[in-house]
């Protein structure tokens, strides 16, 4: 069954940062990006490096439309596993190097100052 | 330890060796270990934070790419009490130590400074990172450069129980390790019993097979580098007979994980085939001295079926002499759980997590 737990303050997590928080046994980065709050767990399906205490950037990337040079975009939505450096979009949890490879988004929600995440 | 299941459907806890870890070596903490003059040259040098294995003088660094914000962050090791820490977490019982810097030792130009750079770091190692309690055990640097002068540290140390290995730098190394010129280091490892390692690092440099500048990223130089060292050298040693000429060596391959052996494994049985009399000093096929090295496993391959990975392993007899290795704290180490969880039988797991590598080091037995 789905319930809302209280992670942290709003005020605990200033844009551009994160935090890792306990519920129960599992391990949560609560993000905050741009002022939008997001949370993931904190395992790497990759060997299960703790990918939210990474660092936060944004990354390289490169299209078709613009010939295949690289670019640099995703400025403050990409969280890097610190084991081997596999590189997760924390708005979506969509990990960067393979398409198919996809961590969980829990929903988060921010009331009277409080982030809440559902489990 | 680390828990797998038994063959009887019970969980059960096995030792684990780790014979690839890495120790951070300041050139300033070893300089008091280190001979005159060369002393004045390691006080001299300054770590500046972020340019890691890359101190002018001391080591050269593979930075050729532009830097950019976030990735992951470089680990270092600095004492031996965060080595054990960290090695606790990872489930590893037993360690066995390389450096990091001194990867790439073979590249310093000066034969009688690398000489003396390589017996500070045997002694400040047995010194400060060694002892009888906390299952760090050591391999003892080489100076390619100084074949003779690496088998006096040979004679010196074979006997401390706490050093277990002798690590060939292969990063940039002239000769190949197949050279007459290294004769006096295995004689010396053969006579203490001590197994030499053959442990890679990726950098550019004129020397072959590492002229990697003609790639223009580090995902394409750090994919050869590591395994082009290894199968030049492997290459060398069968060719020129180091097996034959020292039949009671024990040799052994670290950091290119083991996908590679049986490719140059076949395509030397096949090269001897024709080509026997090139290298009459061989006695049989070269496969049956391959069989007889040791495969260090990290960084391990990720098949899409790891039975893959298992049926390369078999190609090799790799039951017997695959080792499980961490390369912890780099930037490629391998979880061990990584290796455990391969689809073996629980007297496998055993052996390539733990029982093999005793069997190399003798680390039950000294």
């Amino acid at each position: 069954m789905a319930v809302e737990h209280v992670v942290a303050q709003v005020t605990d997590i200033p844009e551009g940062q994160s935090r890792i928080v306990k519920i129960g046994e599992r391990e949560i980065g609560i993000f905050n990006v741009r002022g939008q709050f997001y949370a993931l767990p904190n395992i790497c399906f990759h060997q299960g490096g703790p990918l939210c205490a990474g660092r936060i950037s944004g990354t390289l990337t490169a299209r078709a439309e613009n010939n295949w040079k690289f670019e640099w975009t995703h400025e403050g939505e990409i969280v890097t596993c610190p084991w081997h450096a596999l590189e997760y979009n924390i708005t979506t949890g969509q990990c960067l190097a393979f398409p198919n490879r996809r961590v969980r988004s829990y929903p988060v929600r921010v009331a009277d100052g409080q982030i809440t995440v559902t489990l | 330890m680390i828990t797998i299941k038994a063959a009887d459907g019970q969980t059960e806890s096995i030792r684990v060796v780790d014979v690839d870890i890495h120790l951070h070596e300041q050139p300033k903490l070893m300089a008091k270990y280190c001979d005159l003059p060369w002393r004045k040259s390691l006080e001299l040098m300054e770590e500046e934070v972020g340019r890691y294995n890359d101190i002018p003088g001391f080591s050269t660094g593979p930075r050729l790419d532009p830097p950019f914000p976030g990735g992951a962050a470089a680990r270092k090791v600095m004492t031996a009490m965060q080595m054990r820490e960290e090695l606790d977490a990872l489930g590893v019982d037993i360690g066995i130590i390389f450096p990091d810097h001194l990867l790439t030792l073979a590249l310093l130009p000066n034969r009688d400074y690398a000489a003396a750079v390589a017996r500070a770091y045997n002694a400040w190692l047995l010194e400060e990172w060694l002892c009888d309690n906390n299952n760090l055990k050591g391999a003892l640097v080489a100076a390619s450069q100084d074949p003779v002068d690496a088998a006096r540290q040979i004679e010196s140390y074979g006997k401390e129980r706490n050093i277990v290995a002798v690590y060939l730098p292969c990063a940039g190394v002239r000769p190949l390790y197949g050279d007459r010129w290294y004769d006096p280091l295995y004689d010396a490892a053969q006579r203490a019993g001590l197994p030499v390692v053959l442990h890679s690092v990726a950098v550019v440099h004129p020397v072959f097979p590492l002229n990697l500048h003609e790639l223009d990223t580090a995902i394409a130089r750090h994919t050869l580098a590591h395994p082009f060292t290894l199968i030049a050298n492997l290459v060398s040693l069968i060719t020129s007979g180091v097996p034959v000429r020292f039949p009671n060596l024990k040799i052994s391959f670290a950091e290119a994980g083991i996908a590679w052996v049986p490719f140059i494994m076949w395509r030397l049985d096949r090269e001897y085939t024709e080509q026997r009399r090139q290298t009459p000093v061989l006695q049989d096929k070269p496969s049956s001295y391959i069989r007889k090295f040791f495969f260090a496993t990290q960084p391990i391959e990720e098949p899409d079926d790891s039975r893959d990975l298992v049926k390369v392993m078999e190609t090799f007899g790799g039951e017997d002499s695959v080792m499980f290795a961490s390369d912890w704290p780099h930037h490629d180490f391998d979880h061990p759980r990584k290796v455990a969880q391969l689809p073996l039988s629980p007297a496998i797991k055993k052996k390539i997590m733990g029982e093999n590598a005793a069997r190399l080091f003798n680390l039950d037995g000294r």
